[in-house]
């Protein structure tokens, strides 16, 4: 046999690159941090959830996790906050079911040395916390705006507009309203508005209050809707209605799965802006760990980015097709 | 091709001799597994291609045409290179051939280090077109290598055996793909908030993630070049490769037959077919189910199995029932299955994706039998005709990906679906015509 025999180091050597193992570096201190969402059941939850579970395990945190029983659970969420505190939590991430009576619990959390992160629902005052990562709601509400004007533009029709709220004094809700007039170019008592009604964010109620605004206007051609199941809800009136998707104009925030499979890819929905809940658990969790191993404190407000997702994409208002809104879809 | 080698025809008839006969010839057993590691080799690079055309995709942010340009410039080079690899084996023999390929091959691996470095999409083609040029001049050469190795009562033995390594090998690929590429690269809500610079350093971090395993793949060749470099071989049976020679008038008569003239067409859809729903098996589990990266790459490892499995199953079949009965019910189906994709945008539709490997499994050395029967002397000439049909796999894909940007990934199923039409009219066409008899040409390890 005159062949070179493979040597060992050789074989390490291919292996090693072929599958990508470089030098076994010391890895980062194992530090703990939590997150508190507001329920378990809501697929923006459950991503974040997943999300800030992966991230953990790439980063070599131990993440303490912890929910409530609804959206509006406050207390299951102070008794997180105290029991995380009191197991080492270095960071907390909070998605406050209410925003102002989480604050005491915060603060004490805050006094015990614990780095507190509001995600998604900002605190009231916002500065109880030491930063907040979400989305720009304003920002959301003028994208659909922009896009809706700019496709009734194309299509030659005069707006009648409804707009489906969610419920006075929820700011998310109030942001994407302003938001969307901004976008429109039009203000609160434009003519072009036939008039608006609050959803809860609620499919049901959208429906109902879709049918009322179709009584006082058969002709509302463009549609405002604060979240996807009111899309959806708006989308049931409108078809009883004897509308036909093309005459209307209808556009949403969110970017859940359902929406984008079952509502833009067929046209149902014109167009929705997909918010990134994995975003705000992923920067969360690293903003956190790096604090616990003697990083800089995160402050302030991050805005965990949006994209318009559509099938028929308009000149001006830039968007992404529905392939990108299904890969990156949440739920 | 990805999950395919080709094998010149007249491997197979040497089979049937009772006699037990070495595997191979004395002192050439080490070559032999050498070779063998060439056979895996090569199906690892094609089938890792396969995942690059999504990874591309994300990672430069083109379109889906853009990203098919993978396969063009593969399949392209596959194509371009099967004539010259033949002169190459024919002017200095086959080792010669092994050792230039090889060498090639590596060099188009070590290419992706430079490429990587450019943050740019063409040096990625140009490293992807040096490394098939290689593995087109190795394949070229390592099939009738493996046949002159031992006796030729035992050739069609030593041919399988170094053939099974091939679709081990494309399942090696795609695993590469979908354990060290896919789940790493930076996700793509990431990117929606990133700056500029930080989107260069994902960048440049998510190409070096295609530089592993291609690097991998290079020194395991540059390993094998040596190695083989180093040996003394001569191959008695070599010479009884060279001995055939053509006779006038043969593309006319082979123009003039039918079966073969439409074989070849058939062969070229089948080929485009399959490196299409390769292709885009897993950009189908993105963007239509919604899968996540971390878990898109294992559907197209899932239809490696099932095709793999599936051709054993179709090995029986066939000594049961007549080769193109089976073709037609597998091309069916497997226009069925690319209608179900289309229009069930669901994991019913991803489900379909994956299970047009079974229809396809039969496909290649069916048509490549059929087309080739009764050919007599022609039958070396048909052969390269069949093989260079692979052009289906440089042309097609593109097609496809135009029309996802345009139409969206579930509706550009259509291109799989046509080229499985043609297949399944190539069936029928055999099925419906008579013909001379002749004995049915079997393509090596399939």
């Amino acid at each position: 046999m005159h062949g070179l025999a493979p040597r060992p180091l050789a074989v390490c050597v291919v292996v090693a690159v072929a599958f990508g193992v470089g030098a076994c570096g010391k890895q980062d201190k194992n530090v703990t941090v939590g997150l508190i969402v507001k329920r378990n059941t809501n697929p923006f939850w459950v991503t974040m959830k997943d999300t800030a579970e992966q991230t953990a395990d790439d980063d070599n945190v131990k993440l303490l996790t912890a929910a409530g029983q609804s959206d509006i659970d406050n207390r299951s969420q102070v008794a997180a906050l105290a029991k995380m505190t009191a197991e080492g939590a270095k960071g907390i991430m909070i998605t406050p079911a209410d925003s102002t009576a989480i604050v005491p619990a915060i603060q004490k959390a805050r006094a015990a040395g614990v780095t507190v992160i509001a995600l998604d629902t900002p605190t009231d005052p916002r500065s109880a916390v030491d930063a907040l990562y979400a989305t720009n709601n304003e920002q959301a509400g003028e994208l659909i705006g922009r896009y809706a004007k700019a496709r009734a533009a194309k299509l030659g029709i005069k707006p009648k507009i409804a707009m489906l709220d969610l419920a006075p004094g929820i700011t998310s809700g109030e942001l994407r309203h302003q938001g969307f007039l901004k976008g429109f170019g039009i203000t609160q008592n434009d003519p072009q508005i036939v008039g608006s009604v609050n959803t809860l964010g609620e499919t049901g109620r959208a429906e109902d209050g879709m049918r009322k605004l179709l009584q006082k206007d058969r002709g509302i051609n463009v549609v405002y809707t604060v979240n996807e199941p009111a899309a959806f809800g708006a989308a049931q009136a409108l078809k009883a209605a004897g509308r036909s998707d093309d005459s209307v104009i209808l556009v949403s925030v969110d970017g859940g799965c359902d929406a984008v499979k079952n509502g833009v890819r067929p046209g149902v929905i014109d167009a929705t802006v997909q918010q990134y809940p994995e975003n705000m658990a992923r920067l969360g969790v690293d903003a956190l760990a790096n604090t616990a191993r003697g990083g800089p404190k995160p402050s302030g407000y991050k805005n965990t980015g949006i994209e318009l997702i559509t099938r028929d994409p308009v000149s001006g208002v830039s968007s992404k097709d529905v392939a990108f809104g299904v890969r990156n879809c949440w739920g | 091709m990805a999950g395919e080698s080709f094998v010149q025809p007249q491997a197979a008839g040497a089979v049937s001799s009772r006699k037990k006969a070495r595997l191979v010839h004395p002192g050439f057993a080490v070559p032999f597994v050498l070779l063998v590691f060439c056979f895996a080799a090569w199906g690892s690079a094609a089938n890792l291609t396969d995942v690059l055309v999504g990874v591309f995709r994300h990672i430069f942010t083109m379109s889906n045409f853009e990203s098919a340009l993978v396969q063009f410039a593969y399949y392209g080079a596959y194509f371009s290179l099967a004539i010259p690899a033949a002169m190459i084996n024919r002017r200095w023999g086959y080792k010669t051939g092994v050792l230039t390929g090889l060498g090639l091959a590596t060099l188009g691996g070590l290419l992706f280090l430079p490429a990587s470095k450019l943050l740019e999409f063409a040096p990625f083609l140009v490293a992807l077109f040096v490394l098939a040029a290689g593995l087109s001049i190795l394949e070229t050469s390592a099939n009738p290598f493996a046949i002159a190795m031992g006796p030729e009562e035992s050739a069609t033995q030593r041919l399988n055996l170094a053939q099974a390594f091939n679709p081990v090998g494309a399942n090696i690929g795609v695993l590469l793909g979908a354990v060290l590429i896919l789940p790493n690269l930076t996700p793509e809500p990431a990117k929606v908030i990133m700056t500029e610079q930080q989107l260069h350093d994902s960048q440049e971090h998510d190409l070096n993630l295609v530089l592993g395993p291609y690097l991998g793949i290079a020194a395991a060749l540059a390993l094998i070049w040596l190695m083989i470099a180093l040996r003394g071989m001569s191959t008695p049976a070599e010479r009884v490769q060279e001995s055939e020679t053509a006779t006038g008038g043969v593309f006319g008569r082979l123009w003039a037959n039918r079966h073969y003239r439409y074989g070849v067409v058939a062969q070229f859809f089948n080929v485009g077919a399959q490196v299409c729903v390769w292709s885009f098996t897993i950009q189908y589990a993105l963007d239509v189910v919604g899968v996540s990266t971390d878990h898109a790459g294992w559907y197209l490892q899932a239809s490696l199995l099932l095709f793999l499995v599936s051709r054993f199953v179709m090995t029986y079949l066939l000594g049961i029932f007549r080769p193109t009965l089976l073709l037609f019910l597998l091309g069916a189906l497997g226009v069925g299955l690319a209608l179900t994709a289309m229009f069930a945008q669901s994991m019913v539709g991803l489900i379909a994706v994956v299970a047009i490997s079974l229809s396809l499994s039969l496909m290649f050395p069916t048509i490549y039998g059929v087309a080739l029967q009764g050919l007599g002397a022609d039958t070396k000439f048909g052969a390269a005709g069949l093989v260079m049909a692979i052009l289906g796999g440089a042309l097609m894909p593109p097609i496809q990906g135009k029309i996802m940007d345009q139409a969206g990934t579930a509706t550009a199923f259509i291109v799989p679906a046509v080229g499985l039409a043609f297949v399944t009219l190539y069936a029928l066409f055999d099925l419906r015509t008579r013909r001379n008899s002749g004995p049915l040409v079997t393509e090596g390890g399939h």
